[in-house]
């Protein structure tokens, strides 16, 4: 047999194995199930509560780009525990990981196709579920505009879920462990949402949440000549409302974000003062930025814990 | 041709434990080199360290010359490999195992597809190709294993306890197919603690105990080097004094030992020297009624090395 040098053959070949294994241990099918449940809620919901106060609903060109389709950090979260939980961390608790790192591939193309794969999958899942929904929508509400910018709510939403899906393949594969990766990750996702939730409200300082994965600062979109700093819808900072944004910004281009402080006291109770501005463009540019660095961040800790593993049994 | 496995002054600690400790060794083009320990003696270790596995602390590994310890991936290109107990994702089929990993030498499918059947036969896993690996018993998955070895048509095997869990049919047979590979000119190293496995398919052995290489090289040379003394064993009817001085004046023998009827005569030659040992004897009186010269067994070496304090 001819030896080649072929890199393209063994890259396909590592990429169909981590495909495989997401596909065959019924991973992907367990996340379609809890997605199409979760997608079929959000659509029926609306018409259970419309028929029970005898209010049905009524055609809405604007459907799709007004609700963020399928968002939420929770589910980011969920989704890339599922999908990172064991990619790296369960080839070293079954053992598998002997016969695949000893063959004639670097530890950093397996690492390169275990991200892929993920990738992959979640953009799969993504594009059913986003078809799901725009059909459904439609059903529901009407003809639909603007349906270009489902494309830009996917962009956001991988994004989103691939910070969350980096943390779990760095606790993974520094600590080997599956449980540790999901715990780990759960762990930091719960710190995040609670502790640093309640450390602002008690200090009013909130700019940081921009900087952590999550949800982020909450700011409101400026309505042009009225007083009250809150009067536009609710517009977040973080790593997990790119979608939204993104959406919001192709549709108002030069929107401005209004942060606000609570302040309370003095005999009127609580005042709301705007504290500064940011146009929504900047907001959105600096969301992506820090949800890049989190992803290559997180991306090169799980990628140096492999390259350095010491494989013993 | 390159020297298929060097190591030189390799060592590797786990913490406090030395498993391989300033360990050299040379396996030779086209031999069956049989690594033999107890358990625990750093087989597994060294040959993980050569794999990339695992780092080395100290030392020197090549593979067909080149470094081995930087665990670049060509060093495994010409290099098949079968783990010690291996486990292989339990969702793929054997024949899907087998397209994958191959496709990983940078062979393409349809050239690793026309090798598969072939493989599958040698390795006896005939009709079960189609089946999850889930599904395999333990010997299935150790004949898997070796296939999958043999993947990218190595020139070098390394096989840590190949024999583990196979039944002694599928012993025999994967010895068969050892030799029969060797035969096409390829090396193979093989790690094992069953001294008797080894005995019979390797031409070089080298044997390590607590990290350490007690003997390295041949058959014949570590029989002739590490021997235990040579000795004839006679059951003597009328065994007296007289005998036993007369035995003790022929050339080359050593000193006795009288147990009852029985002889032990210990000698200083590895040439066989029973006739000279029975014409004395029978000038004497004596009656032979049984006599052996011990061939000292590798079993003995073995033994003797392992269970000899640490050098
Ligand atoms: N990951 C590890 N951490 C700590 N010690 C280890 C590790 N791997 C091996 N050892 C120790 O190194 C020594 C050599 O182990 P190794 O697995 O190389 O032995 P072996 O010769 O392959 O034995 P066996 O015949 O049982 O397979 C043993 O004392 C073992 O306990
Ligand atoms: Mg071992």
């Amino acid at each position: 047999m001819e030896k080649k040098d072929g890199f393209l053959i063994r890259f396909y070949a590592v990429l169909k194995y981590e495909v495989l294994w997401h596909l065959r241990k019924k991973k992907v099918l367990g996340i379609m199930i809890l997605a199409f449940g979760l997608a079929t809620l959000s659509l029926a919901l609306p018409v259970v509560l419309g028929n029970m106060y005898n209010r049905p609903i009524e055609p809405d060109p604007d459907r799709i780009t007004s609700i963020s389709m399928f968002s939420g950090e929770l589910w980011y979260f969920l989704l890339a525990i599922i999908l990172g939980m064991n990619s790296i961390s369960g080839e070293f608790e079954s053992g598998t990981i002997i016969p695949l790192l000893t063959k004639p591939i670097s530890r950093t193309l397996v690492f390169l196709s275990k991200m892929a794969s993920t990738l992959l999958i979640m953009i799969g899942t993504y594009i059913f579920l986003f078809t799901y929904l725009t059909l459904g929508n439609i059903l529901l509400y009407g003809p639909q505009n603007n349906l270009h910018l489902i494309s830009l709510q996917l962009i956001g939403n991988i994004l989103s879920t691939l910070v969350w899906v980096s943390i779990v393949f760095a606790i993974g594969s520094v600590t080997k462990s599956s449980q540790m990766a999901a715990l780990g990750s759960f762990g930091i996702w719960l710190g995040l949402n609670l502790i640093v939730g309640i450390y602002a409200l008690f200090t009013g300082d909130t700019w940081f949440l921009t900087y952590f994965p999550g949800g982020g600062q909450t700011g409101y979109l400026k309505v042009e000549g009225s007083p009250i700093p809150t009067a536009g819808p609710q517009i977040k900072t973080g790593t997990g409302s790119i979608a939204e944004n993104l959406v919001t910004l192709a549709l108002n281009p030069s929107a401005i974000v209004n942060f606000i402080r609570f302040e309370i006291g003095g005999g009127e109770g609580i005042k709301i003062l705007e504290v500064y501005t940011e146009t929504l463009s900047y907001v959105v540019s600096r969301s992506f930025i820090v949800a890049i660095v989190y992803v290559f961040l997180f991306s090169f800790i799980a990628w140096y814990a492999l390259k350095r593993a010491q494989i013993s049994d | 041709m390159e020297i298929p496995i060097e190591i030189e002054n390799l060592t590797k600690k786990f913490g406090s434990i030395t498993a391989v400790k300033n360990a050299t060794l040379k396996v030779e083009p086209g031999s069956i080199h049989g690594f033999l320990g107890p358990n625990g003696a750093g087989k597994s270790t060294t040959i993980k360290i050569l794999l990339g596995l695992l780092k080395a602390d100290e030392g020197k590994a090549k593979i067909f010359g080149k470094n081995a310890l930087d665990g670049s991936p060509e060093i495994r290109q010409n290099v098949g490999y079968m783990p010690e107990l291996p486990k292989f994702p339990k969702h793929l089929t054997g024949e899907e195992l087998l397209e994958l990993y191959g496709q990983m030498y940078g062979v393409p499918k349809d050239e690793i597809k026309k090798d598969i059947p072939h493989l599958i036969e040698l390795v006896g896993l005939s009709g079960r190709e189609q089946n999850k690996i889930g599904e395999y018993s333990k010997g299935m998955q150790q004949r898997l294993g070796i296939a999958q070895a043999m993947i990218n048509d190595p020139e070098l095997l390394i096989l840590d306890e190949p024999s583990i869990g196979l039944d002694p049919v599928g012993m025999v047979e994967i010895r068969n197919l050892l030799k029969s590979i060797a035969k096409e000119g390829r090396t193979i190293f093989l790690s094992s603690h069953l001294l008797n496995e080894v005995q019979q398919i390797c031409t070089h052995i080298t044997i390590i105990n607590k990290g350490s290489i007690q003997a390295s090289g041949s058959l014949s040379d570590l029989r002739n080097g590490l021997s235990l003394e040579p000795s004839i064993i006679l059951e003597v009817l009328n065994l007296n004094d007289n005998i036993v001085e007369a035995v003790k004046t022929i050339p080359n023998v050593k000193d006795t030992v009288v147990d009852g009827q029985r002889l032990r005569v210990n000698l200083n030659t590895r040439e066989d020297v029973r006739s000279l040992v029975s014409q004395k004897i029978t000038s004497m009186g004596g009656v032979i009624i049984e006599m052996n010269q011990t061939i000292e067994t590798l079993e003995d070496v073995f033994l003797k090395l392992v269970t000899k304090p640490e050098r």
